[in-house]
């Protein structure tokens, strides 16, 4: 009989990792300087008092951008803005930065960008939360652009066309949904929807910092959208962007890196320094979404639940994203029209995905019977090869068919 | 015996699930026994939300996501639920839930 998989273990309890015990305090002291009174347990099991744990937040932020040295000084900076805990971090860990008169100070000039993206909501709900946003942008004292979404795609991407600096020029429509709709095939599921629409978005935020004159941009997502994402792109095909889509630098684009500062940082620790700091956050109206909806929903609840029963294993997975790296041979191929990664190595033999488009194109054309089986298969070939030049990657030539436009 | 007099306030969008006020006063009746932040969690599930509960509610507790203090210090340090409310405590409830 087969024994693996054998469950006859005596230690019933060594089969799956335990989620994490609940909190048990020793001595009432914070971890770090055992002295004062904890505040916050971060991680289910670190105790820190509110000195301790702002000082080390700040720290970890500074010191993420210290060891990667993506912005030099006077350097512009697009910072990609947006409602909740994490934008409102960022902001302020920048503010306070830039503010310090310690040689520690950061000496870069951020660009704060607005895409107003929120066409589940209503018209008179989109523009107050715009507004929110304008307000609370100007109180940190950064210039603040917007950009509408479905503006963008309407127009094509011609993202510096639709950049504007004044709220009241920016355009929010009832129609936005249906207009958005539009340039989507009516079929294409939700999971592609958002997938196209992320691309869009970064997208925007490329061409935007070229248009600013930004070299980087800064996105806040947090150690576990990085998890989500990573599993998503594995789950969609992206597996050779991983280390654009999911790593310490996007780099795609040769003028513009995308940096994710936050990368490191867990929802609790920002909500908690946002409170201690009493920072206003723009609320986030929320829609419960069905969580077979969509691979997207699917893998953020599943990483959301590691996330409260063994928060570890999100930073084994952020930390394994950290280590990516593109393979060297992909960086002189072709870009992908779409994503705008570079496109899989195109071997000799046919990789499974082309032998399945090869049976699909070969099987729909009529063969020519003067010639011998084998002459058929090597003028097919021939000429699927020539055919079968994309102009997506692997991912993207599935959602292409999605695209009325492209 | 009197009610207990405590101040309950909201942030990161709890707010929006009990009437977009971001900080109330409440007077809770008296009762038998002690009031544990999970009697408080119920109450306000029958006396203040405006919501779903189960934008607010799971299981016995509040909503993976929703992060409480009290007196400013996070209730992991407080036993959570199992918490007696004292006279003047302040709770804090702040959603952490991010779209992606
Ligand atoms: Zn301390
Ligand atoms: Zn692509």
């Amino acid at each position: 009989m087969c024994s693996v998989g054998d469950d006859n273990l005596e230690e019933k309890t060594s089969k799956y990792m335990e989620p994490v015990p609940k909190f048990k305090l020793d001595d009432n002291k914070c971890n770090k300087c055992r002295a004062s009174t904890p505040c916050i347990v971060l991680r289910g099991k670190d105790a820190y008092c509110q000195a301790c744990f702002l000082s080390g937040t700040t720290h970890k932020f500074k010191a993420f951008l210290g060891k990667h040295r993506f912005v030099y000084p006077n350097d512009k900076v697009l910072v990609y803005h947006t409602e909740g805990h994490p934008s409102t971090s960022l902001l302020h860990f920048l503010r306070s930065g830039l503010d310090l008169s310690t040689p520690k100070k950061l000496r870069f000039e951020p660009i704060v960008i607005y895409i107003e993206d929120k066409i589940d909501l209503s018209s008179e709900e989109r523009s107050d939360a715009a507004e929110f946003i304008r307000k609370q942008v100007e109180e940190y004292k950064f210039p603040l652009h917007y950009i509408s979404l479905c503006d963008c795609v309407k127009k094509n991407n011609k993202v510096a066309e639709c950049l504007v600096d004044d709220i009241s020029k920016l355009s929010i429509g009832d129609n936005d949904k249906e207009n958005l709709n539009q340039v989507l095939n009516s079929k294409a599921n939700t999971t592609n929807k958002r997938d196209i629409l992320k691309i869009y978005k970064k997208t925007i935020l490329i061409e935007a910092a070229k248009h600013l004159g930004c070299k980087v941009v800064f996105t806040p997502e947090l150690g576990i959208d990085i998890a989500s994402q990573l599993l998503t792109n594995v789950s969609l095909g992206r597996g050779i962007h991983l280390a654009l889509d999911v790593g310490i630098c996007d780099n795609r684009d040769e003028d513009v890196k995308i940096v994710r500062p936050l990368r490191h940082f867990e929802i609790k620790e920002l909500a908690m320094y946002n409170h201690f700091n009493r920072l206003e956050v723009v609320a986030k109206k929320e829609k419960l979404e069905n969580i077979y909806s969509s691979v997207q929903s699917l893998m953020k609840n599943f990483v959301g639940g590691l996330q409260n029963n063994f928060p570890a294993t999100i930073t084994t997975i952020v930390r394994t994203g950290d280590k990516l790296a593109m393979e060297k041979s992909l960086e002189d191929n072709p870009r992908c029209v779409l994503c705008r990664g570079p496109q899989e190595n195109r071997n000799e033999e046919l990789t499974s995905a082309e032998s399945t488009s090869f049976s699909h194109w070969v099987s729909t054309r009529s063969p020519q019977y003067s010639m011998t089986p084998v002459e058929r298969y090597e003028k097919s070939l021939e000429s699927f090869s020539v055919a079968g030049d994309s102009p997506y990657c692997f991912a993207c030539e599935r959602l292409s068919h999605d695209l009325v436009v492209s | 015996m009197s009610g207990l007099n405590i101040t309950i306030e909201f942030g990161g969008g709890a707010e929006l699930l009990f009437g977009n006020k971001k900080k109330q006063e409440v007077i809770l009746p008296a009762k038998e026994g002690e009031w544990t932040l999970k009697d408080l969690i119920f109450w306000m599930k029958d006396n203040l939300l405006q919501e779903r509960p189960e934008l607010f509610i799971q299981d016995d507790s509040v909503r993976p996501g929703i992060l409480v203090l009290v007196n400013d210090a996070d209730w992991e340090l407080m036993d959570t639920v199992k918490y007696v409310l004292e006279a003047k405590d302040k709770i804090v409830f702040i959603s952490t839930l991010h779209g992606g």
